[in-house]
């Protein structure tokens, strides 16, 4: 069951050619019918089978998710369907997907969390305003204390906001008021949908939330953001130089120093005075079977 | 790649940043996440060439890149109000999503189920002929290996739902609801304790259900005390079958679905209904 009509493979017209319209409609314009020209260079727009399918759907289940993760996931969806063989190269099949999923506005995004190194995937949305899921789960108060503790985080150096500054702005939420202990559930609410992180009564972004709103942020505070001076990426926690200010995310700083004897700032050459974390090992995990839990208790207030 | 066609609508101030923010509309244009920050995008003209509209999108011609972005605005909206098993109604759909593209929402619809079906497997399909709601079904077939690698719970109701609608099926398609109670109580399900996996049970059956529309809870008139009765609801006969529910409740009694002949030939008689083709198409006409 479930064989929707396949598309046969397209002719490189990318993504416009995958979207496919009907007949005009009336005062429809020229541009409407699917149109030969590309945007230029455009990859071939892959085909969907089951095990994509499936693998969207249960990937849609997860806010964000480790690679391991992934990997498992992945897997799952070739044995449902029966193909245990020739399991395509993870990078692969998630090009082949993004490639579908562009006519649709939205990709399967990979990143890293900031304080490790994990790698991590998201389906995120490029086109709208990148809270619309959000939207859906949270009443418009509590969306409008996640956008000031987001304000917060954003204007600190540490790039956590601590629970009393963000409680402190209760009174100026839109919509139905809201108490502080009602906002301190909220919050929990957040960090439970993996929207923010707690350490130590500060919150500060989850990967999700990065992933998910790195544009709509840089896009509404330009001059507040901050960028990792390695990957050029959004930064919100992350170490920095004394001297000239340039920001590093802790696994850009582990990478980039990984075999200097004496780590120096790629901006001004000063010593660089911060504690270079390890690069993140997937296998060396596995091996010790460590869970999460035990990440790096450090702190990365080392701005 | 994607192109970044500049809305000439963007809103820039704070106070409508919000209001779309919260409204998780899409006033705005594309800008890809990958490569440098969009505040540079953000600002400028369109390079588009040729190809984009001036008009302002109410009037004259629409480009491809804009009819895109509305289709791909409905499949994200079908999706996220799918989630919550509401039926998705015709009204709110143009209301938050297609504004001024009215004139072409059968288009638009019908090009956001194809997406739909093709890209994330799910069907989207009218809950009852003119009743202008939709909902999703999903065309792949879950598997019980599927909890295992699922970021949510799943339905743990599921279970509950099942039993009341095998109940259903089994008593002629409609049972009192003292009845459904009495059988429950057997498997420690009350209507007025709560449940440890199924919270309320009686506000999961007359309530949730129902709105799910997997359910048709009626009162039955002239009884007194009030007694209600149960039917399935449009959507069951949307995602599951007679024959399906049958095996179901032959399962559980580690029996064979044909010793039951009533149920088995009414089965019987509803798959071939259903192998039929058929008349309608899951999308409106209007």
């Amino acid at each position: 069951m479930g064989a929707p009509h396949p598309r046969s493979p397209r002719p490189a017209g990318g993504a416009e050619a995958a979207f496919l319209p009907g007949p005009p409609a009336s005062g429809a314009t020229p541009g409407y019918r699917a149109p030969s020209c590309t945007q230029g260079g455009a990859r071939r727009a892959g085909i969907m089978t089951d095990v994509h399918r499936r693998f969207l759907q249960l990937l849609m289940t997860h806010g964000v998710l480790e690679e391991r993760g992934v990997r498992r996931l992945q897997k799952h969806c070739y044995r449902v369907h029966g193909r245990t063989t020739a399991v395509e190269e993870l990078e692969d099949f998630i090009n082949n997907i993004n490639s579908v999923l562009e006519s649709l506005y939205i990709e399967i995004k990979k990143g890293a969390t900031e304080d490790d190194g994990r790698p991590v995937y998201a389906l995120v949305n490029l086109a709208t305003t990148p809270v619309s899921k959000m939207a859906s789960d949270f009443a418009e108060n509590e969306l409008d204390l996640f956008r000031k503790a987001l304000e917060l985080i954003i204007d600190s150096e540490t790039g956590f906001a601590s629970s009393t500054n963000i409680l402190n702005l209760v009174d100026q939420l839109k919509g139905k008021k809201m108490r502080k202990k009602e906002a301190e559930q909220v919050l929990q609410k957040f960090v439970q949908n993996k929207w923010l992180i707690e350490k130590e009564g500060e919150f500060t972004l989850h990967s999700r939330a990065i992933l998910e709103m790195e544009q709509y942020i840089r896009e509404t505070y330009p001059d507040a953001v901050k960028t990792c001076n390695i990957c050029h990426s959004l930064l919100i926690q992350g170490q920095s130089c004394e001297t000239c200010g340039i920001r590093m995310h802790l696994p850009c700083v582990a990478k980039y120093f990984q075999s200097a004897p004496e780590p120096r700032c790629p901006h001004c050459n000063d010593y660089w005075p911060h504690e270079i974390p390890e690069v993140f090992n997937p296998d060396k995990e596995r091996e010790a079977g460590t869970s999460k839990a035990n990440k790096k208790p450090s702190r990365s207030r080392q701005h | 790649m994607l192109q970044k066609p500049r809305n000439r609508g963007r809103p820039n101030t704070q106070a409508e940043r919000e209001r779309d923010w919260a409204r998780g509309a899409a006033e705005e244009a594309p800008s890809t996440s990958r490569g440098a920050g969009g505040s540079q995008e953000a600002r400028g003209t369109s390079s588009q060439g040729g190809r984009r509209a001036e008009a302002s999108p109410e009037v004259g011609p629409r480009s491809q890149q804009q009819l895109e972005l509305k289709v791909a605005e409905l499949v994200q909206f079908l999706l996220i109000k799918d989630q919550k098993k509401i039926p998705i109604k015709r009204t709110d759909i143009v209301k938050h999503v297609i504004g001024d593209y009215k004139d072409i929402f059968p288009d638009l619809l019908k090009l956001a189920a194809e997406r739909l079906e093709y890209v994330f497997g799910y069907k989207l399909v009218e809950l009852e002929p003119k009743s202008n709601t939709y909902i999703l079904i999903n065309t792949l077939e879950p598997v019980e290996e599927d909890a295992e690698v699922r970021g949510d719970q799943g339905t743990p109701t599921t279970g509950l739902l099942m039993i009341v609608l095998g109940l259903i099926f089994m008593k002629g398609n409609t049972i009192k609801e003292t009845e459904v109670w009495d059988f429950l109580r057997r498997l420690g399900v009350y209507p007025t304790k709560k449940h440890l996996v199924f919270g309320d049970p009686k506000k999961l059956i007359t309530e949730e259900f129902v709105r799910q529309r997997y359910l048709e809870y009626r009162r039955i008139p002239h009884t007194d005390p009030v007694d209600y009765e149960f039917q399935w609801g449009p959507r069951t006969n949307l995602e599951t079958s007679k024959m399906k529910v049958l095996k179901f409740v032959a399962k559980v009694h580690n029996q064979d679905p044909k010793d039951w002949p009533a149920q088995y030939c009414e089965a019987l008689a509803d798959e071939e209904a259903r192998a039929r083709p058929e008349t309608g198409g899951p999308t409106p006409s209007s």
